[in-house]
């Protein structure tokens, strides 16, 4: 037995929602569009676009080695990488090119799981444009750098951790190294 | 109505300043030139409200309905182009007019043009009988409520060039929904208004409004049980006239593309949705004006008080479309022929004895009757539906 | 006000040089579909000139019926109408001699007719307008018969339709 009941029923739902549409908040029925430009939504830390490499302090001090796993590990092979060579002709262990195609770039991720150095990571920045498809979006290694106070910003969780790891492997160090080697002054 | 002299005298001032407006024009072109002139810049004065307003209110009413639903789907809808989005279409006006216009190759050509220049014609036409407001009716014709009927009925022809000339199925399934959907739909819308000419005894719009004068101005139709019943079989047959949804068949984004006019691009398809919303707006106006009391009502002045009637009832339209699915070809038909139509035919009756029994009695009379028949008719109309299927082993 | 009944008087003549374009349409098109068409176009001009002549009600009804009713069916027929709506036939009949010969039988006959027929142009005449009422009265009182005759000849039509249309079971057989 159908007397119309039902879609009386239905208008009322959507008129609801059209009144509530006004002074109720997002979660309660009301409108919750974010409104981009102006507004934007809290990025959540596990968000992730654009991989950028994290130093310590002043730009020179890359915690990049230049070991290219990350090179060959990328999938679309968006990444290139060239170890500096210091003037005695040995590898210097610090990258003199790196660059990042954000064309080929998919967001993966991998390069910050394989990276033995916690070098590189995930950005937040996701407004990336180029007026050009082929030259301006491969981002040389000024512009992929970015300090590791920014990495605390945007990530703070899994940045506190990877600084307590490298606390904790440097302290390591130090004790390894001073109990092997004696003090013996400044090595030359 | 009881009301202070100089609120009245304000009243009255406001409500015919358009009216007043024209006549002080014509007045000004009579001091300078021919007397002929003066009786065509009267018809062409009026001609080009009418074609202005058309326009406008169709790029208002695109606004109008992306908003509403927008709302109803909890977003805010168009905002970006001018304040609330005010501008939108404008921007949408530029869009179309630049757009490519694309003519399939086989298609009839000549058709094939002609048919979006041929659907405003009608779409226009009928706004020459709505009564904007008192004494701002276009024609006064004696038999303005069939002009209209008799013209919006036209439509159908352009729809059928369009769908007929892209030689396109999807066109012409759609081209075809539209010829049985119209027909049928047309019918019950007709004769629902054949007790508002019985009450009124004319045909002519201003007189059906000048009828519904009364206390407070709101002695209007629809306060009475046929007129009721009949707003509601009309306003039913209006949304179907106009293919809006539930009743879009003809233009089914799922199932047709776009019907008729799939193969249609630009301007042509701009004329088209022109058409279409033109014809809901003047839908509105004529069941406000044969129902709602046209442009009666206290306080306000009358065209203010036509326009809040049928945007009101345009924004029903627009409710509907954002809650109700579409309907189903057998459905669609079914509910026109076996349910709308039987009603009209009890609804004429009805007005017969609201004519001659007392007040009280009729409403008693009137409603006990309705009851019976929208029963009766919901019963008949009931679909087979299968008894519930029992699984033994499900438990 | 003489340039606007010239105006109007142009207005007219164009119908109807319009409507006698459209009808030529209507029988010399290879196009059974323009042919609609132009014949809509016919009965619209035809309204027009009744619109121009004061009778508003009968072209509000002309075009309510021809063109609202009758046009969209003889365009649904013919869209239904397989391979007959996208291409263009030559319209061939072998009794074409037959039917100039009584065509111009008929012209002759209305020709006399409308020639002998006094046409009374009378101020009453000219000032007479038929309102909606007397005609309703008219056809209520006066004309109730014949009214109520065509009422009987639509309904038997419609009953035949759906006799025609309904599918005979019984002997066919379900296929």
């Amino acid at each position: 037995m159908i007397f119309g009941t039902g879609i009386l029923k239905g208008l009322f739902v959507t008129l609801k929602n059209f009144v509530t549409s006004y002074f109720r908040k997002p979660d309660n029925g009301g409108i919750f569009t974010v409104q981009y430009p102006e507004e934007r939504d809290k990025a959540i830390e596990a968000f992730r676009n654009f991989p950028f490499l994290a130093y310590d302090g002043t730009p020179d001090k890359v915690r990049c080695v230049a070991c290219g796993i990350c090179e060959r590990e990328c999938p679309p092979k968006c990444i290139h990488i060239v170890m500096e060579i210091d003037p005695l002709g040995k590898p210097a262990r610090r990258p003199s090119v790196f660059e990042i195609d954000h064309g080929l770039c998919m967001n993966c991720g991998m390069c910050e799981d394989v990276c033995p150095f916690d070098s590189i990571y995930m950005d937040h920045a996701f407004e990336v444009t180029a007026a050009d498809r082929g030259k301006e979006l491969v981002r040389p290694k000024e512009a992929l750098l970015k300090s590791n106070d920014y990495f605390l910003k945007i990530r703070p969780g899994t940045a506190t951790l990877v600084d307590q790891k490298r606390r904790a492997a440097e302290e390591k160090k130090k004790l390894s190294r001073a109990a092997t080697l004696p003090p013996q002054g400044p090595v030359s | 109505m009881s009301m202070p002299p100089f609120l009245r005298d304000i009243e009255f001032a406001v409500d015919l300043s358009l009216v007043n407006a024209k006549g002080w024009c014509l007045d000004l072109l009579g001091h300078f030139l021919p007397d002929w002139t003066v009786v065509l810049a009267s018809i062409v004065i009026s001609g080009v409200a009418i074609l202005a307003l058309g326009p406008l209110v169709m790029m208002y009413l695109t606004l109008l309905e992306r908003k509403v639903i927008g709302r109803i789907q909890n977003r805010y809808g168009p905002n970006r182009v001018g304040k609330w989005g005010l501008l939108q279409p404008i921007a949408d006006g530029i869009k179309m007019f630049t757009k490519e216009d694309i003519v399939p190759a086989q298609a009839d050509k000549i058709v094939h043009f002609l048919a979006p220049v041929v659907i405003v014609v009608p779409a226009l036409m009928v706004f020459l009988v709505v009564p904007f407001g008192e004494r701002m009716t276009a024609v006064n014709l004696n038999i303005g409520l069939l002009y209209f009927i008799a013209v919006s009925s036209i439509t159908t022809i352009p729809i059928f060039m369009g769908s007929w000339a892209s030689r396109n199925k999807y066109s012409l399934l759609g081209g075809m929904r539209t010829a049985a959907q119209m027909i049928s739909y047309e019918i019950p819308m007709t004769l629902s208004v054949v007790p508002v000419i019985m009450m009124s005894q004319s045909l002519s719009t201003n007189t059906i409004v000048m009828t519904q004068v009364g206390d407070l101005d709101l002695h209007w139709f629809i306060f009475t049980p046929w007129g009721l019943v009949g707003f509601l079989i009309y306003f039913l047959c209006a949304v179907a006239e106009c293919n809006r949804p539930p009743f879009d068949l003809p233009e089914a984004e799922s199932e047709l593309v776009a019907g008729f006019h799939t193969e249609y691009s630009g301007m042509k398809f701009a004329l088209f949705y022109m058409a279409e919303y033109m014809n809901a707006f003047t839908l509105c106006g004529i069941a406000t004006t044969l129902f709602l009391g046209g442009w009666q009502g206290p306080f306000f002045p009358s065209w203010l008080w036509f326009f809040g009637k049928t945007f009101a009832l345009i924004c029903v339209m627009i409710w509907f479309r954002g809650t109700l699915p579409r309907f189903r070809v057998d459905q669609l038909m079914g509910f026109a022929w076996k349910f709308l139509l039987p009603l009209t035919l009890i609804n004429i009756p009805v007005a017969a004895l609201w004519f001659f029994v007392p007040e009280r009695l009729a409403w008693l009379y009137s409603i006990a009757i309705f009851a019976v028949s929208f029963w009766g008719l919901v019963k008949l109309n009931c679909a087979f539906v299968p008894e519930k299927r029992i699984y033994p082993l499900a438990d | 006000m003489e340039i606007l009944e010239l105006f109007s008087k142009i207005g007219i003549y164009a119908t109807m040089a319009l409507v006698l374009v459209f009808a030529l349409g209507v029988v010399a098109l290879r196009n059974l579909f323009h042919c609609a068409l132009c014949l809509a176009a016919v009965l619209i001009g035809t309204a027009m000139i009744y619109v121009a002549l004061h009778a508003e009600f009968l072209a509000a009804v002309q075009i309510l019926v021809y063109v609202g009713a009758v046009m969209t069916l003889v365009i649904f027929v013919i869209m239904l109408t397989e391979h007959l709506g996208g291409k263009t036939i030559r319209q061939t009949n072998r009794q074409s001699p037959a039917a100039i010969i009584g065509l111009s039988g008929i012209v002759v006959l209305l020709g006399t007719l409308l020639m002998k027929t006094p046409w009374p142009v009378t101020a009453k005449a000219l000032d007479a307008k038929v309102s909606v009422m007397s005609l309703g009265k008219a056809l209520m009182g006066t004309y109730a018969f014949p009214f109520e005759v065509i009422s009987v000849i639509l309904i038997a039509c419609l009953i035949g339709a759906i006799v025609i249309a309904k599918k005979d079971v019984s002997e066919k057989g379900p296929s």
